[in-house]
């Protein structure tokens, strides 16, 4: 009897090891299965000829886009450019975000005092401000960068401020006892505190980045991702649209998966889920 | 007893009317005139058709949307739209990459873009220009195709002149000094610049001087397109849009102020105070006697300018503003033969966009375009 249970429990625990074994396998090859049927049907789109190819070419003629502006070095020095833009947008953004999220959430008036300008700035749409940033600042890549360091501001700010805010009080008066000072506060107390936060508002501000850099060139520009679908648009060059939408993406996905990367490394003292 | 009553008779009223109203609109078939830009009075032949029933007389109850050029293009090439107003490189542009458009009707006869710049220098060509640094709404569309074929005709290369992107901002960037020339649409920007100066709102500029790359350059412009399918299945229904298009134009290059009249219902902040509809009805209706003598082009022409310098002694260059493009757009218009297309242009046009790269190869110009739906057919 008890070896009859012995074997039961056993069989029940390797039935169990076998199922979280195909479940971890299924979620491994889930993004390439979601990746194969979406490709399978935007194909089946196309060969059926829902839509003219014009309108909506197939991924093979996207592909030969993609091959032919890789190697004329085109698609390469656009995203360059795009990239640079981006990241120098972001690093203002976040520097001028983080320092100001960083005073408003110790001195309360601050709040008070900028709020209404910041709320105004940021519920502003870029693309009615974009212009006037080119007449106004006429050197080619700033404009970009202040249109992409304006998206990122406003998450970077707020972000700063609820993860310094959201401290424990318990945790800061143990700092006043041992007479920390405000620099051992911030590195030893406020900055791990807040890094969960930060860190979730820097991946929502490199996707934003994509969209700040873009609209600026959308608007003007000689080079860049945007400039390039402008381009294939005025050429009529529908699969090259697609590379630049697509590079675009994978800019945005490949700077996510860097934060997220940064994400792992810098908090693996603290135990969260996902 | 007195309700029923008041129902019967609404209800035997409504079925009275309403089949003559799905029969009017059974008569009337919906198009959308795909356009680019926004509402604006260089529109006006459009609004002018409309307002005075041409389109209607045709059989279509027209409505207008205002896209980019590219979508325009597409969109009739897929037959989501069976009509639409693009530049004439958009049509070479597009039928090399396989969409089935033809250019109907050719509506500006003259390329509209030139170059504006102080009219302290003296310029007959662009190489008295060439020092200037030189503004331009981005290296693409017609703007840029426009210079390229001026500079090419003339023999110099871009690499040569200072040209800087601003964006659609001449204009202002022009009166602030961020250039000293732009290439700008001869019929608007110019008058734009100079309304400013006269106001001494463009900084040291006191008036400007326009060079039109039409004087230089023979280039196919704005005009209509359909789609092939159109032209193969329906080519009554594309002779009568046409047609509709060409008297609307003949009525706004004939008599502006009537055109102005009827096109202000479509065009938000148009200036047309009490004062200045009056004078322009007034306007309007002698001109209508005057045109009733049969004038010749000439004549009619210069009745125009008369008509202008009438207004203008009674009326602000603000006020003016938009009926002087409206002016300086039917110069850029009227022609012997309105919506004749030339094959030199197309061949013009052909020869910049591959200097350009923005086109592999020559292509077969003669099947993206034809004048046999002009009204009268001649070529």
């Amino acid at each position: 009897m008890t070896t009859n249970v012995q074997k039961y429990s056993e069989e029940k625990r390797k039935s169990r090891r076998a199922e979280k074994s195909n479940i971890n396998r299924l979620r491994q090859i889930a993004p390439f299965l979601t990746i194969v049927t979406i490709l399978t049907a935007w194909q089946g789109v196309f060969a059926l000829e829902i839509y003219p190819e014009f309108i909506i070419p197939g991924p093979f003629q996207v592909w030969d886009a993609f091959v032919e502006s890789l190697m004329d070095g085109s698609l390469i020095r656009h995203s360059q450019v795009t990239l640079s833009e981006m990241l120098l947008g972001l690093a203002f953004g976040l520097t001028i975000g983080a320092f100001l999220g960083y005073a408003i959430a110790h001195i309360k008036v601050l709040e008070d005092i900028l709020s209404p300008i910041i709320v105004a700035f940021q519920a502003t749409p870029v693309v009615a401000y974009a212009p006037l940033l080119i007449i106004w600042f006429r050197d080619g890549i700033t404009g970009k960068v202040i249109t992409t360091a304006i998206i990122v501001f406003f998450p970077t700010l707020m972000n700063v401020v609820v993860g310094i805010r959201g401290v424990s009080k318990d945790l800061r008066d143990l700092m006043r006892v041992v007479k920390a000072s405000p620099l051992q506060v911030f590195y030893k107390l406020e900055l791990p505190a807040a890094l969960p936060v930060l860190l979730t508002g820097l991946k929502t501000s490199v996707t934003l980045a994509v969209i700040g850099a873009v609209v600026g060139e959308f608007v003007n520009a000689s080079e860049g991702l945007g400039y390039l679908v402008n381009i294939a648009r005025s050429q009529y060059q529908t699969p090259l649209v697609f590379v630049a939408v697509f590079t675009m993406t994978a800019l945005a996905l490949g700077l996510y998966a860097f934060v997220s990367l940064l994400e792992w490394r810098l908090l693996k003292w603290q135990k969260y889920s996902r | 007893m007195k309700a029923l009553k008041y129902f019967l008779m609404a209800t035997v009223l409504s079925l009275l009317l309403l089949p003559s109203a799905s029969f009017a609109q059974d008569e009337l078939e919906e198009q959308t005139l795909l356009m680019t830009f926004i509402p604006n009075i260089q529109f006006s032949p459009i609004y002018t058709a409309m307002e005075a029933g041409y389109f209607a007389d045709a059989g279509y109850d027209i409505s207008l949307e205002y896209l980019d050029e590219p979508l325009v293009v597409d969109l009739v090439a897929a037959g989501e739209n069976q009509f639409g107003i693009v530049s004439g490189e958009q049509v070479i542009l597009a039928g090399s990459q396989g969409r089935p458009i033809v250019y109907i009707y050719e509506w500006f006869q003259q390329f509209p873009l030139g170059i504006v710049y102080p009219d302290t220098i003296e310029a007959e060509s662009y190489a008295d220009l060439a020092d200037l640094r030189l503004g331009i709404s981005g290296r693409f569309g017609a703007s840029y195709i426009g210079l390229t074929s001026l500079l090419n005709s003339e023999g110099i290369a871009e690499a040569d002149i200072s040209l800087e992107e601003i964006g659609f901002s001449a204009p202002e960037v022009f009166c602030v000094g961020g250039v000293e020339a732009s290439v700008v649409y001869v019929n608007n920007e110019p008058l734009q610049i100079s309304n400013r100066a006269a106001q001494g709102d463009c900084g040291d500029v006191t008036g400007v001087n326009v060079l039109p790359i039409a004087d230089i350059v023979d280039l196919v412009a704005n005009g209509i397109i359909t789609n092939q399918d159109m032209i193969d299945n329906n080519p009554e229904g594309v002779a009568a849009f046409v047609n509709a298009f060409n008297e609307g134009l003949s009525t706004t290059i004939n008599n502006p102020a009537r055109a102005y009249l009827l096109s202000a219902p479509y065009i938000e902040g148009l200036p047309l105070d009490m004062g200045f509809e009056e004078a322009l009805i007034t306007m309007a209706d002698e001109q209508d006697e005057f045109l009733a003598t049969a004038p010749t082009r000439e004549e009619i022409a210069l009745s125009r300018e008369e008509q202008y310098a009438a207004l203008a002694e009674q009326f602000d260059a603000n006020t003016l503003l938009q009926y002087e493009i409206l002016l300086a757009s039917i110069d850029l218009w009227d022609a012997d033969q309105l919506g004749y297309t030339d094959a030199e242009s197309w061949v013009n046009m052909q020869d910049t966009l591959i200097s350009l790269d923005q086109l592999a190869e020559a292509t077969d110009l003669e099947v993206l375009y034809t004048n046999d739906f002009l009204p009268m057919g001649d070529e």
